[in-house]
């Protein structure tokens, strides 16, 4: 069985800007993906590229062997998108809009209706079924994009910051039932600002930074790559003049070592607290030092995440794009005002 | 061709215009029965009869059956591609599995439906105000159909460029509605006395769609008097003629755009 999403060499360039560079990817059939990266990171460009909203510039893309272009037919079929945008056709009531959605991909009229009924039910709004779109909260709007990408029922559900703004509860209700999907054997793309979603949902992550990736690997993994710190407290003080002799007495283990303005206690990071712990001990007593207290703080996966992701030309780049994606928000609030407006005269 | 996808699309953009007749049949039927009532029945009665034989309210009918036809198929289709663009909801289809060509034939059928319904609203109005009788029934469904769908696959073209709601105003009113008045919707063409006048003319594809109409309506025909004697009286079939090959291009430039995604995809 060919991987859920394979790209090779993938490119998208927007005039000078290059969204997407030499991204290569895999997602297992029935994985749990995650893609992590900061604002203007190419994640969206990547999704979008995948279901055909963004044309490629080189490169390849396949869902489940099928070319994203060559073969969009069937690359489109197998995935269900539940995008950041709310992009739900306001003309007709939600149920409606999931029968349509059914129907273009090929659901008869009666079964489109089942469906669209039972993934209203299973994400828990179906007594909304003959509102439109706009009348609905901003927390059914989310459970109606999932029930929108839920009703063509696809080996792949890509969720493009799913739970962004949400209230916990859903964000709760979402995970658990992203997780129940996953199995039963959809593979499951996600992106998210939130680390502990990735943390917590995803089998493996893959981490973006200006349209390439940094790396891909399991939470797990990834947390063993970061630095953790061991704070100890001592019986008696140091003087300001040892503090620098002890990060060379110390060893190489010792990244960095700061001592609190009172001098009775320190910080040392170190690559695993855990191993180097008993070592650093070791150390301090043959220098003398009594411990009266020691504690290691693992390094979180958000931190992992920002060493990652933070680079020497970031901030040019990071904040064209960042200037990119404000423009973009602001051109989507003047697109609404004017919306309202031409709501209210009318419909052509 | 009529997979079950193509026929989602169709039957969601029908519903769209078939559920709100206020904002899609009440205006054209407002404006026909003011056209008839000043243009037919006050001022038509102070002018000569433009052909012989048909008084100026029945020379009237298919000249508004034609504007009222291709102003609405090209009004749906880009509104429906526009809105769509604008709230991004068009993704619902773009995503999905279904072929350009299924997305455009889906799209310029629904518009073509709301400019046929448009058309024969009006012919009703039209035969309360006098009586018609068709004199070429095949020949009249044949170039309704024809010029519905070029014109609704003018309004894809017109959707898909458009970059705000103004952009559709301009190409209604500035582009569409001139040619149309000046298609010999009011006027014959027997009524120039230049021949330059009748050259200019023909130079408007509208003329040829009013006067098919009229042709198939009516049984006059302004292309039989002023085309070559030779082939005079096939003139209204080659109209027709060219304008089914007219249509067909635009509908393939249509499933083109969609194909490189002009306007829909980055």
């Amino acid at each position: 069985m060919p991987p859920a999403i394979e790209t090779t060499d993938l490119v998208k360039e927007y005039g000078d800007l290059r969204a997407l560079q030499e991204l290569s990817l895999t997602v297992e059939e029935g994985e749990f993906f995650g893609l992590l990266g900061p604002n203007g990171a190419g994640k969206t460009t990547f999704i979008n590229t995948l279901v055909g909203l963004v044309r490629k510039t080189g490169g390849d893309a396949r869902v489940f062997g099928h070319d994203v272009e060559d073969d969009y037919r069937q690359a489109r079929d197998a995935i269900g998108l539940a995008p950041q945008e709310f992009n739900v056709d306001r003309f007709f009531p939600i149920r409606e809009v999931l029968e349509h959605k059914a129907g273009y991909h090929g659901v008869p009229e009666d079964e489109a209706a089942e469906r669209a009924d039972e993934v209203l039910k299973r994400v828990g709004i179906y007594d909304k079924r003959n509102e439109r779109f706009d009348w609905l909260s901003g927390g059914m709007k989310r459970r109606l994009l999932l029930a929108r990408a839920l009703v063509t029922d696809p080996d792949l559900l890509i969720l493009d910051e799913p739970t962004a703004g949400v209230d916990v509860q859903l964000r709760h209700d979402l995970w658990d039932l992203v997780t129940e999907l996953n199995e039963e054997g959809t593979t499951i793309l996600l992106t998210t600002h939130y680390i502990e979603e990735a943390e917590r949902l995803c089998d493996r992550v893959a981490i973006m930074n200006e349209g390439r990736k940094v790396t891909v690997a399991t939470p797990d993994d990834l947390k063993t790559r970061g630095t953790d710190t061991i704070s100890v407290r001592l019986e008696s003080q140091i003087s300001a003049g040892a503090t620098a002799d002890l990060e060379t007495d110390l060893g190489a283990y010792a990244h960095e070592v700061t001592t609190s303005a009172a001098g009775e206690s320190l910080e040392v990071r170190v690559d695993d607290g855990g191993s180097t712990a008993p070592q650093l001990l070791n150390d301090l007593e043959a220098m003398g030092y009594e411990i009266v207290d020691l504690e290691i703080s693992r390094t979180s996966l958000e931190e992992i995440f920002v060493d990652l992701t933070r680079s020497e030309d970031r901030t040019v780049t990071r904040s064209s794009a960042s200037s990119a994606d404000d423009g973009a928000e602001e051109n989507g609030e003047k697109k609404r005002d004017v919306e309202r407006e031409r709501e209210q005269e009318g419909v052509a | 061709m009529l997979s079950v996808g193509f026929r989602a699309l169709f039957r969601r953009e029908l519903l769209r215009f078939i559920r709100r007749p206020k904002n899609t049949f009440m205006p054209p039927a407002i404006t026909n029965v003011l056209y008839f009532a000043v243009f037919g029945l006050i001022l038509g009665g102070r002018i000569d009869e433009p052909v012989e034989g048909i008084g100026y309210i029945l020379f009237l009918v298919p000249g508004l059956v034609v504007l009222g036809t291709i102003s609405n198929a090209f009004e749906n289709a880009s509104f429906s591609i526009f809105h769509g663009r604008w709230n991004e909801y068009i993704h619902e289809t773009l995503t999905s599995p279904l072929s350009y060509a299924e997305m455009v034939v889906a799209y310029v059928g629904a518009s073509a439906v709301r400019g046929l319904i448009v058309g024969v609203i009006i012919a009703v109005i039209g035969r309360l105000f006098v009586p018609i009788s068709i004199e070429h029934g095949l020949f009249l469904v044949a170039t309704m159909i024809v010029i519905a769908s070029l014109f609704a696959g003018f309004g894809i073209i017109g959707g898909l460029v458009a970059r705000d709601f103004d952009d559709l105003t301009v190409m209604n009113q500035f582009i569409l509605r001139p040619l149309v008045f000046f298609g010999a919707v009011f006027y014959s063409l027997e009524m120039f006395d230049q021949a330059w006048q009748v050259q200019v003319s023909l130079l408007n594809p509208m003329v040829y769609m009013v006067d098919s109409v009229r042709y198939g309506l009516l049984g006059h025909s302004d292309m039989i008097s002023v085309a070559p004697t030779a082939y005079a009286e096939f003139a209204p079939y080659v109209s027709l003629g060219i304008l089914t090959l007219l249509t067909v291009v635009v509908i393939a430039v249509d499933v083109y755009l969609f194909k490189v995604g002009y306007g829909l995809t980055d």
